[in-house]
Order: structure tokens, then C-alpha cells, then sequence
């Protein structure tokens, strides 16, 4: 039996009771959850279709992990599982402490370790749209030993993912050389040798990459040069019931833990040049060119209102080169607006140097990002708008050739 | 006559070179315990300098954040030199009062003894008052880029609010702990925020009443206008 990892208080005795109960499993599926009653449900069903068909001939067993005391989920979940065959069996497990996203992911590795299953998929009790085929898929290739991890790939609009397709995905190509889609995708499978890895590297609880610890996993994957695996996985939808975090607190959840990881990792990232595509399995996502509803002007007022207010902040932040560059974007109609992916790409580096330096408090940096985003977003939807595939593939391209542009001037300055 | 005058004039002049040798020792220890003072901090802050360059506190202030923390209250400066000014400040403070001491004029006897029974305030007082300076670049920057996200009109305005009053709100903390006019700052502080409470609460309840009820219906209305069809991670 593995020692407890550090955050010794993650689980409950009587948790663990019920983890070791478990027994030696080929395959553990871990359900984070989070005030998320009405749709766990729904993937846990999902989930027991695909282990007891597509993976009927492994041993598996599903954990479904909350954090909080006010969460009603494990509830649902106790009640579902009631009505239904013991097999797979489900294990429910408070996380204790502080409900953060980060916790129930250290509580689901350390589970992983505990139980020595060769293969653990993720897959958020939100993410409606996952099918058994799916789950197989993104397992299959970690139990054949052809991965350490697989992502998922969506088919998606415009509109959809943009913080990833204008921002993560592209800093991500830059930084670690590997064309991949999703950074967040709401489920992912990882190998036991990586799980085991990032524990071991876990430096304690109050670690400042703590809340990054589910993208950590894959940057910890990518930076290690392990192998790497794309799964088509439809289109992705999530619960309709929840409601998202405002944009800037998204901001915070996940561009500041991606920038805060760049400190563990320069050692890597500033020897790597270029990017290459990471091996797919099935159909390529498409990219649809609808937008839908948007309200550009709302986005580009959001822009000009971060210019001319928040200017002493980005003043601190970004170089003056940069700040040049964007006073002239200020001027421009929401029907003419334009920001260049070589302003953004430099927009972005000058952020990261900020947060490497800790020009500001670590909450206001990714949130003072928030309206340069929205300038950002305006301009790529008004430009990939009812535009062919073709198109909006070549203009994902050139996000990610203007970030992997700047990445030398990001080496040079990262002291 | 001339007699009467000659002696006014010598004993005029005695007295004062009596006076002169009383007081010119003093003198002459105040201006060189200032002047020793001046030149033993001089080189005490050079040394300090020095030191903190050797053992490259600059730059581990930096990667620490403080060098940032520092610059984003208002005080760019190397920390070395930091250090080096205040090490500096403290030795003449201390000759200062050493010389003051020394001229043994009633009006500064138990000079130094007052300033050190004052010393735990002052310490307090100048600890109080950096917390609440930082708390108060803290809220307004917090504020600030809350308000620019909301798209808020006047958000420099409502930051700036937030920082002034928390500084008029450590101010009158400090005022209070040197004990400096406490009831007049506790009076005119009770009567400055509660009346300010008051005006606000007036005026945004009878001249914003439209206002209050916008911003409370596009709160409780959010999903209504964030039907933007797009997600972003």
C-alpha cells in the first residue's frame, strides 16, 4: 500500500476504507463533481454502459469524488446507484477541506496510486455529451500501452472554446511544441506512470500551481515527452443547469495557473522550437463557422472601456511597445475591429513575464487580461463568421504561428 | 557714571561668556554627535548597500515579489537602497536625539526618555499605516478591474472611493494609536462616514432609484443578457 501523499487529509478513513474495497482494477473512472446532482447521473450511466460493454472484458470501478459539505451530489448518486447492478462497482468520496476542483483531482490520483490501476479517465459529471464510445476510446490506448495520455478533440464553432483556440492551445504549441486542441476538455484519460509522477512532484498543498493540477497533468505529460493521444470525441455539451463562472474568473481558473506553470516547466519549454500535430484517433473534428448570437459591440465596448480605465494596471503589465500597438484599436467600430494575432500574441507574452515577475497580485493579472481578451474574441469571430473551414483553419494557424513568433522574445525576457 | 556704565558692561559681557562656557560644550557635542552621526550612518547605509548587493537582495526580492509589491504601493526603489535608507534614517535619528540630549536645555530634558516611551506607538502606528496603504492599492485595483469588467461606467471613480476611504479609515486608526486629538478624530470620523453612508444611501435610493432597479434586474436577468451563444474554455 502506497503512503498517503502530503495533503494527508484529503480522505476520510472511512473513505479509504471504501476505496481499498475497490480491490485491483484495470480501469478506474474518476467523476468530479461539484454541485452537480442533475447531470451526474446522467454520465454515470453513460459511464457503467461503456465499462460493462465496450470494456466488459476489464476489471473497473468508478469514483465519484465531491468537494464541499453543501453538495447534495454524492446523494444522487447513492440513490442512482442503489437501482442499479453492482457492476461496475461506484464508490462516492468527500473530498475534505476546501472545495477546489484541484483537491478532488490530487484525491482522484492519489486513489489511482492506491488502487495501482493501469489506466484512470476523467470525466467531468457535468459533460453530457460523453458516450460510452468515447470512454473507450480515450482508455483504450493507455491499457494497449500506446499512450500516457489522451485528450479529447471536439467539433465546435467558432464560438466555442475561444479562450482555448485563441490563448491556451496556441501559448501551449508555442511553449511545448504539440498541436493540441483542448487543454480543459472535461475528460482525458492518464496513465498510472504519469499520475504517479505528478504526486511525486507535488510539492505540498499551498504549491502556487495547486489550482492548475488538472491541466499540470497534461503539461506534465507534454513536458516529459510522453506519448500523446487525441481522441475525436463529437460535439461537447455540457449540463445546461450549471452556471459558468463570469468570464474573468474563467480568466483566473485557467490562464493563471497555465502562466504559473511556466515557471516549473522553462527549463523544458525554452529548449523546444517549433510544434508538431499530436496522433489522432478517429475522424478529425470539424470547425463550424456559425457564431450565433454574440454581441460583438458589447465585447469590443468591453475592450475600449479596459483601455481607457484600466490603463495604469496594463501600464504595469504590458511594454509600451504593446500598449502602442493597441491605442489605435481603441478607434475602431465594432464593425471594423481588427486585433491582430501578432498584437495578441505579444498582448500574451507580456502577461506571462507579468506573472513571472509578479507585477501584480496573482487574482488581478489574469482578471485585468479580461477586456484585451474580449478585444481579441470580437475580431476572431468577425473574422471566421460564416467563413469557410478552410478559412477558419488558416486563421487558427496563424494564432498559433504568431504565438510560436513571439516565443523567442519570451525566452529572452523570462530572467 | 562711567564707573556704573563700565561695570554694567563687564558683567554683561561675563555673564554671557559665563553662559557661552555653560552652553558652548554642548553645543560644540550636539553639532559633532549630528555630524558623527551623519557620517557613521553614511557609511553604516553604504555598507548595508553593499552587503545586500553581495548576498543580491535585489534580485531576490524579485523573484520573491516584493520588488513588485514595493513598486505597486508606490515605492520604486531597489531594495538594497531601501535598506540602505533606512538604516541610514534610523543611526541620524538616533545622533539626532543623542545631540538634542546633550545641549541639557530644560525645555528637551527627558527628550529621548519621551520618545522611547513613545516608541512602541510610533512602531504601531507606521505598522498600521502601511497595512492599511497596501490594503488600500489592494481594493482599488481590485475594484477597478472587477468594475472595467462589469462594464461599469466610472470605475476609476469608484476605485479611487475605495482607496480613500480606506486610508482615511487607517488614517484615523493611526491618529487614534499616537493618540493625537482621539476624540476629535473618532467625532469627526463617526460623523464623515456615517453622514457619507447616509448621503449615499439618499441619493442612490431617491436619484438612482432607476438605476438600482437596472442594475438589480440585469443581476437577477444574468443568463437573460449573457445568452451570448459561446463558451471559452
Amino acid at each position: 500500500m502506497v503512503e498517503p501523499i502530503g495533503d494527508a487529509d484529503l480522505l476520510t478513513d472511512g473513505d479509504l476504507r471504501a476505496v481499498a474495497a475497490l480491490g485491483s482494477v484495470d480501469v478506474l473512472v474518476g467523476v468530479p463533481a461539484r454541485n452537480q446532482s442533475r447531470s451526474v447521473t446522467h454520465v454515470l450511466e453513460v459511464v457503467r454502459t461503456g465499462l460493462t460493454t465496450a470494456l466488459a472484458d476489464r476489471k473497473s470501478a468508478v469514483v465519484v469524488l465531491a468537494a464541499g459539505f453543501q453538495d447534495e451530489t454524492l446523494d444522487a448518486v447513492k440513490g442512482w446507484a442503489a437501482s442499479r447492478p453492482s457492476q461496475p462497482p461506484v464508490c462516492c468520496v468527500r473530498i475534505a477541506g476546501p472545495p477546489s476542483r484541484s483537491r478532488v483531482m490530487l484525491g482522484l490520483l492519489d486513489i489511482l496510486r492506491r488502487l495501482e490501476s493501469p489506466a484512470c479517465a476523467l470525466a467531468d459529471a457535468g459533460l453530457v455529451s460523453l458516450t460510452p464510445e468515447t470512454l473507450r476510446c480515450l482508455v483504450q490506448p493507455i491499457l494497449a500501452g500506446e499512450a500516457d495520455y489522451v485528450s479529447p478533440a471536439y467539433t465546435h464553432t467558432v464560438a466555442e472554446g475561444t479562450l482555448t483556440t485563441n490563448l491556451l492551445a496556441p501559448m501551449c504549441r508555442a511553449l511545448y511544441g504539440r498541436r493540441i486542441q483542448q487543454l480543459l476538455g472535461g475528460c482525458a484519460a492518464v496513465s498510472q506512470r504519469i499520475a504517479a509522477r505528478l504526486l511525486d512532484t507535488h510539492a505540498s498543498p499551498g504549491d502556487p500551481t495547486d489550482d492548475g493540477l488538472e491541466m499540470r497533468l497534461l503539461i506534465e505529460t507534454l513536458a516529459s515527452g510522453e506519448r500523446i493521444v487525441e481522441v475525436h470525441a463529437g460535439r461537447k455539451t455540457l449540463d445546461a443547469g450549471l452556471t459558468p463562472p463570469d468570464l474573468a474568473t474563467t480568466l483566473a481558473q485557467t490562464v493563471g495557473p497555465f502562466f504559473r506553470l511556466m515557471d516549473r516547466y522553462r527549463e523544458v519549454w525554452s529548449e523546444i522550437g517549433g510544434s508538431v500535430s499530436v496522433p489522432r484517433i478517429g475522424e478529425p473534428p470539424s470547425i463550424l463557422p456559425e457564431v450565433g448570437e454574440v454581441q460583438l459591440d458589447r465585447m469590443v465596448r468591453g475592450f475600449r472601456l479596459g483601455l481607457k480605465d484600466l490603463l495604469p494596471i496594463w501600464e504595469q503589465v504590458l511594454q509600451e511597445e504593446t500598449l502602442g500597438l493597441l491605442y489605435p484599436l481603441g478607434l475602431l467600430s465594432p464593425d471594423e475591429f481588427v486585433f491582430p494575432v501578432e498584437h495578441w500574441a505579444r498582448v500574451a507574452v507580456d502577461f506571462a513575464v507579468a506573472s513571472h515577475e509578479r507585477r501584480l497580485p496573482r487574482g488581478h493579472l489574469p482578471r485585468a487580461l479580461t477586456p484585451l481578451y474580449l478585444g481579441r474574441v470580437a475580431a476572431f469571430l468577425r473574422e471566421t463568421q460564416g467563413a469557410s473551414p478552410a478559412r477558419i483553419v488558416t486563421a487558427l494557424e496563424a494564432i498559433g504561428g504568431a504565438f510560436e513568433a513571439a516565443k523567442p522574445g519570451l525566452a529572452a525576457r523570462w530572467r | 557714571m562711567r564707573e556704573a556704565w563700565s561695570d554694567a558692561l563687564v558683567t554683561s559681557f561675563r555673564e554671557v561668556m559665563n553662559r557661552l562656557s555653560h552652553i558652548a560644550p554642548r553645543v560644540l557635542a550636539m553639532l559633532t554627535l549630528i555630524l558623527l552621526g551623519w557620517a557613521v550612518a553614511g557609511l553604516a547605509s553604504r555598507l548595508a548597500v553593499r552587503l545586500s548587493r553581495v548576498v543580491d537582495l535585489d534580485a531576490r526580492c524579485a523573484r520573491w515579489g516584493l520588488t513588485a509589491g514595493l513598486a505597486r504601493s508606490g515605492l520604486a526603489q531597489l531594495p538594497s537602497l531601501a535598506v540602505g535608507r533606512l538604516i541610514f534614517w534610523t543611526i541620524f535619528c538616533v545622533a539626532l536625539l543623542m545631540g538634542i540630549e546633550a545641549l541639557e536645555m530644560p525645555a528637551t530634558a527627558g527628550l529621548v526618555a519621551g520618545v522611547i516611551r513613545f516608541l512602541p506607538n510610533l512602531v504601531i502606528a507606521t505598522l498600521v499605516w502601511t497595512a492599511g496603504w497596501l490594503l488600500a492599492n489592494f481594493m482599488a485595483q481590485a475594484v477597478l478591474i472587477a468594475a472595467v469588467n462589469a462594464q461599469i461606467a466610472f470605475a476609476p471613480l469608484i476605485a479611487g472611493a475605495i482607496r480613500w476611504l480606506v486610508l482615511i479609515f487607517a488614517g484615523a486608526a493611526v491618529l487614534t494609536q499616537l493618540g493625537i486629538a482621539r476624540e476629535m478624530v473618532l467625532l469627526t470620523f463617526g460623523i464623515a462616514f456615517g453622514g457619507s453612508v447616509l448621503a449615499l444611501a439618499l441619493a442612490f435610493g431617491f436619484g438612482g432609484k432607476e438605476l438600482a432597479r437596472e442594475i438589480l434586474e440585469s443581476r437577477l436577468r444574468k443568463e437573460d443578457q449573457n445568452d451570448d451563444h459561446m463558451t471559452h474554455v
